[in-house]
């Protein structure tokens, strides 16, 4: 069998996953200016829902997808609502260690409820079935999964540039003082973003459930590779996450095959080389 | 001889907006040297850039015949050059003492040592209480910065800037917000801390300008207009139309 | 506090130290060495946290640097003597702050945090990985190594003596770390917290003060991940995974990261409680997860915070910054 595309096409599904959880992250930050160390504990527990979901209605994958991103944008506009406003007048390192300790917080009641131990989910159906692709077979769902993010990337686009609504995140970011004189309710769109962010977390983990399995650590495992995405990619921009997705899921799914005990370093190495050739990011603006 | 300070054909644009577009001017040692002009003319922009804030998009400073443009700030406090700013920019929790000591201790290159405790040394300490005492607020040594008056944060800025023992003074307004007596007095001790060093100040104040200054550039438009005696300057067409075209 | 009581209060902190095996138990023993190893990496971590105001999620990368050389010097030299052990770790994580510092010294608040915990996550991941040499999962066993003071030896096999090395070496280097903040590189860091802007104009390259206090607040944590192995006579994974970085914070933050003491009070009830929560319930580090969070969220400064309030209270002292930060010029 040939390997090469095969591992081309994992490569994009990993990267169409890596952009939808940090496609959420790279947007609170860009607009709200908190990194939400949080953001891949959601994604974790849009996972976890999406398993209790599927063994309750079985195999409801399709409800699952719409049901429990409204779930994690109820419990991101909480969060935002009464814990993260409180502490932005503390300063940034405040809301940091805000979302660090609810992440913590998050993993253990995980464990304590669904048991620290992988939990697999299958899907059937079209979704768990295999296509003929550029002559290979291929699983359908991985295809699917890519698809997704280039949905999602494609709304996010279209709402920030198309949309009046588009005008006024982007307003809000300039000046929220500003913005806020001009009877644009700042704080109402700040939880807006940072529960639709939550709700893309939510949205990869119904995702990422038949990928991986759900397990307590696929949450850090997720976030550091996020993280580097953000890094590479630029803070704050949402064509840098792209890119970054792209470029690290490739990476990983290469390394994997090329340097298989090598394949976490890659990823690692590359982040160091863009800090040093540009800090920034590759898509970040200069200071 | 080559000049003390020249600075040569600088241009700076911000994405686009050019803001400076070729400022031309030489100061020579010793000099007390003011750059006036109308709001936006871009006065701030170029004490940012020679003080090392900014770099030029193009052009050359030469300060005792070295170029030092977009050289890091740090470097050029070290070639003797400091500045102060015009919105108060001191460390607030910190007592005025400890303010200056900041500045002190620098220049006696006491600044990462791991093992030295700055306010051990007698030199330094009596270096601090100089400025203190020079810049008049002796009385307020040990009191946080922010909770001193406006115009005692002023002289604490100013002192800030003696601390490193610099040769070339740039001062951002001084007096910006002062009441008249409050200016008068400042006056008179910057003219006093700024004894026998070189001085370039920026001024909105006509009266600061010519009680401070021997020799006045005019900035307007991104671009030095005239740069002259003070008498000279009083009388110059160009800057009457400059100044009393926009009010 | 004046800094003649403080010597004062350092001075009666050794001598009690000194009497301590004569008092507890073996266990209690054990758990006040574990405490002042732990008390010295918080110290550390808030030199970064409390002082230069750069939250750091990498700590436990130097710890366990530093305590995964000295097991694995330990291992492979024989015959190593106690004091190299020690130095080689700490010498490493002198070396990997240093590059590692190098990379992110441009980079403040949520970029530092970001960066620093992919680090982090990198030892981990080459820890985990380098089965050979750290053992994986399965962890480094090693013996003490006997004290050699040149004209006669000391047996380390006993807990009391150990736990004697323990409070004059770790002792003496919590005490440097507060000599530190008196130094000029220690206000120097103060200072820029304040103004780096103002900093810069004064003649200081912050850049390069960051990366120094970076690699000494690394070599400080290896120290302590060094008596971290020494004392339990093995390291695992998690000496230096995120979870070892996430107990340092905890300690740092429940203490009080605005007092110097804050974070050896917080080592001091992180351990307490984690012996005795995780006797009574599995579920100790929710419990942990909580306190933290109502803490960020209520308590900011925290116990120092409270102590100093009440003691305000209680005596109407008013001390000059009230805890109000570290930045106060004597702590």
């Amino acid at each position: 069998m040939n390997e090469i595309p095969v591992f081309f096409l994992h490569g994009l599904a990993y990267a169409g996953l890596l952009f939808l959880v940090s496609a959420g992250l790279t947007l609170v930050f860009g607009m709200m200016n908190v990194l939400n160390f949080a953001h891949a504990a959601m994604y974790m527990l849009g996972a976890y829902f999406s398993y209790s979901i599927m063994m309750h209605f079985t195999g409801q994958f399709w409800l699952s997808l719409m049901v429990c991103p409204a779930i994690l944008f109820i419990i991101g506009a909480l969060i935002e609502r009464f814990l993260l406003r409180r502490v932005h007048k503390f300063g940034h390192v405040q809301e940091l260690l805000l979302t660090f300790g609810l992440a913590y917080i998050i993993t253990e009641l995980v464990k304590w409820y669904w048991g620290n131990y992988p939990l697999a989910v299958n899907i059937g159906g079209f979704l768990g079935s295999t296509i003929q692709i550029i002559g290979i077979t291929y699983p359908v769902y991985r295809i699917f999964i890519f698809l997704c993010a280039i949905f999602v990337g494609t709304v996010m686009a279209l709402i920030l540039y198309k949309t009046r609504l588009g005008i006024i995140l982007r307003a809000a970011v300039n000046d929220s003082e500003m913005t806020n004189t001009l009877g644009v309710n700042v704080p109402l769109v700040f939880m807006g973003v940072f529960a639709f962010g939550a709700a893309l977390s939510g949205f990869a983990g119904v995702i990422a459930g038949p990928l991986l399995s759900t397990f307590p650590g696929m949450a850090q495992e997720i976030l550091l590779d996020a993280f580097v995405v953000i890094v590479v990619g630029g803070f704050g921009s949402l064509g840098g996450a792209v890119v970054a997705s792209l470029l690290i899921g490739q990476l990983q799914s290469f390394g994997v095959l090329l340097f298989p005990k090598l394949s976490i370093a890659l990823v690692y190495l590359l982040m160091a080389v863009v800090l040093i050739i540009k800090p920034s990011g590759l898509f970040g603006e200069e200071q | 001889m080559s000049d003390y300070l020249h600075i040569q054909n600088i241009h700076k644009d911000f994405s686009g907006l050019k803001v400076l577009t070729g400022v031309e001017f030489k100061v020579k040692e010793k000099e007390r040297h003011a750059v006036i002009g109308p709001n936006g003319a871009g006065k701030t922009t170029l004490f940012n850039i020679i003080s090392g804030k900014f770099k030029p998009s193009s052009g050359a400073i030469l300060f005792k015949g070295q170029d030092i443009s977009g050289k890091p700030p740090h470097v050029l406090n070290r070639l003797g050059l400091s500045r102060s700013f015009q919105i108060t920019n001191v460390f607030q929790e910190l007592s005025v003492f400890n303010n200056i000591l900041a500045g002190v201790r620098s220049h006696y290159g006491l600044r990462y040592h791991f093992f030295k405790k700055p306010d051990r040394d007698r030199n330094i300490c009596e270096r601090v209480e100089a400025i203190i005492d020079e810049v008049g607020l002796m009385d307020v040594k040990d009191q946080p910065a922010n909770s001193l008056s406006y115009g005692k944060q002023r002289a604490l800025e100013i002192g800030i800037t003696l601390s490193t023992e610099p040769e070339l003074i740039l001062l951002d307004e001084p007096t910006a917000g002062m009441t008249r007596e409050e200016t008068n007095q400042a006056i008179k001790m910057i003219n006093q801390v700024t004894a026998g060093r070189t001085l370039i100040i920026i001024e909105h104040d006509m009266e600061v300008v010519f009680s401070l200054a021997n020799t006045i550039s005019v900035l307007h438009y991104g671009t030095i207009l005239v740069s002259d005696t003070p008498e000279k300057i009083r009388n110059d067409q160009r800057v009457k139309d400059a100044y009393m075209g926009e009010g | 506090m004046k800094q003649k009581n403080t010597s004062f209060i350092i001075i009666a902190l050794f001598l009690a130290g000194a009497f301590m095996p004569l008092i507890l138990k073996q266990y209690h023993l054990n758990m006040l060495t574990e405490i002042i190893i732990f008390a010295l990496f918080a110290v550390s971590y808030n030199l970064l946290l409390g002082y230069a105001g750069l939250l750091s999620f990498g700590h436990a990368m130097f710890f366990g640097l530093g305590a995964f050389m000295t097991a694995v010097a330990i291992i492979h030299i024989p015959g190593l003597a106690l004091w190299n052990a020690i130095l080689i770790g700490v010498v490493t994580t002198i070396i990997a702050g240093f590059v590692i510092g190098s990379l992110l010294l441009r980079h403040k608040g949520a970029y530092f945090a970001l960066l620093t915990l992919a680090f982090n996550a990198l030892f981990y991941a080459v820890a985990t990985k380098w089965h050979s040499v750290t053992g994986g999962d399965d962890g480094l066993s090693i013996t003490r190594p006997d004290l050699s003071l040149g004209f006669t030896s000391i047996s380390m096999a006993s807990l009391t003596h150990f736990y004697y090395l323990t409070l004059i070496i770790v002792g003496a280097a919590i005490v440097f770390c507060w000599y530190f903040t008196h130094t000029a590189m220690g206000k120097t860091v103060l200072l820029m917290r304040e103004n780096e802007e103002r900093m810069k104009f004064l003649g200081y390259n912050t850049n390069i003060s960051r990366l120094l206090l970076f690699t000494f607040t690394g070599a400080v944590a290896g120290l302590a991940g060094s008596f971290y192995t020494l004392h339990f006579q093995f390291v695992s994974i998690s000496a230096i995974s995120v979870d070892m970085t996430t107990a340092v914070l905890l300690m740092a933050f429940v203490g009080g990261t605005k007092t110097f003491w804050g974070p050896i009070l917080g080592a001091f009830v992180y351990i307490i409680l984690q012996n005795y929560l995780s006797n009574i319930t599995d579920r100790w580090p929710l419990f942990m997860g909580f306190i933290f969070v109502s803490m960020v969220l209520f308590i900011p400064g925290g116990l120092s915070e409270v102590i100093m309030n009440i003691r305000q209270r209680l005596f109407g002292k008013k001390d000059n910054n009230g805890g109000k930060s570290a930045a106060s010029e004597e702590v």
